[in-house]
């Protein structure tokens, strides 16, 4: 299993290299037009997706070290900073956003970048399979000693094996997604072993019209006094 | 004169456009060939440094500089795909730290800006 994800790791690094490349060529081109630099921005977007997930990769291996601190965390701050950076992706692939927060100041005990890249996985996820002019719903919910963050999209309906993993709690390894067409399952694979390091739950719920990806957070004992 | 070091040629042209047009910039695919330059050339203002190079890797590179009156205040600014704390490298003279995964070509106009112009 260690060289298992020494060999993820090893491809991450391969991977980040040309796609920083990429990056840099995208803004070095000279001034466009309009259209020109819309191309532009959406090069550079790609590319940035694509380096936080070799990112997200890297940290897999770094997971099993330990290294990722666990502290109180404003879940709404995170999500907020989340759909934030995606605004830009949902609005340019015509999707449009609903965001729900019912929670008020309840803080969560986490990691903050890992539940980031929680939060961010299941969100592409949701822009990718809401179809066009449909819309994905990022809500969260207090309870009394957790908090919940669920992710709804309105696409094609979740496999049966992809949910039991879900429902396990744990997705064992990328695996792609035959209803779900260019998916590999690398998004939910990396946001349940994150959420795994979290103590948090993962789950799926199937709709007929969509699938809900959610995230249970254990409730911060520390008193909430910035949010 | 600045130096851009690195084994990757797209990256140092995309570095060497981002320093601007007013000052002379010297590219460099390793550390041996740099370190050459810099004992017939003289020292240069600015050195844009990769870590991960063919043959001596960057620590090395910043160990020799370090290692001399004249070249341990050269400031270097470390480009790299690996995530290193600025913090972690200011006992090499190293001024700054860019993420080549998430650096913005003002980043590097700006350290030229600071030690160059």
């Amino acid at each position: 299993m260690e060289s298992e994800v020494d060999g993820i790791l090893v491809a991450a690094h391969e991977l980040k290299a040309p796609l920083a490349v990429l990056r840099q060529l995208a803004l070095n081109l000279p001034e466009m037009e309009q259209s020109g630099e819309r191309m532009r921005s959406e090069m550079v977007s790609v590319s940035e997706r694509a380096i936080k997930q070799v990112n997200d990769l890297s940290k897999i291996r770094r997971l099993e070290d330990g290294l990722f601190e666990m502290e109180p965390v404003a879940v709404r701050a995170v999500c907020d900073e989340v759909t934030k950076e995606l605004a830009y992706l949902f609005s340019y692939n015509r999707r449009d956003l609903f965001i729900k927060y019912s929670n008020r100041s309840k803080l969560v005990t986490a990691n903050r970048d890992l539940l980031y890249s929680v939060v961010y996985n299941f969100l592409l996820n949701a822009m990718h399979y809401s179809g066009e002019g449909t819309r994905a719903e990022l809500i969260v919910r207090d309870f009394k000693d957790k908090v919940k963050v669920v992710i709804r999209d309105y696409g094609p309906a979740l496999p049966m094996d992809v949910w039991r993993e879900m429902k396990r709690g744990f997705v064992a390894k990328p695996t792609s997604i035959a209803m779900r067409p260019g998916s590999s399952g690398l998004g939910l694979y990396i946001a349940s072993k994150f959420s795994r390091y979290m103590n948090a739950e993962v789950g799926a719920v199937r709709h007929r019209d969509g699938t809900s990806f959610y995230v249970e957070l254990p409730a911060s004992k520390q008193a909430s006094l910035f949010v | 004169m600045i130096y851009v070091i690195d084994d990757d040629e797209i990256m140092a042209d995309c570095i060497t456009k981002a320093c601007g047009e007013k000052n002379e910039i010297r590219i460099f695919s390793n550390a041996i060939e740099a370190v050459r330059a810099i004992d017939t050339a003289g020292t240069p203002d600015l050195i844009f440094l990769d870590i991960l190079l063919d043959g001596p890797d960057g620590f090395t590179l910043l160990n020799e500089l370090a290692s001399y009156e004249d070249t341990a205040k050269i400031p270097v600014v470390v480009v790299s795909s690996l995530n290193f704390e600025e913090r972690d490298l200011k006992a090499y003279g190293v001024v700054g730290v860019l993420d080549k995964s998430a650096m913005m070509p003002l980043e590097i106009k700006q350290y030229v800006e600071e030690y160059c112009d």
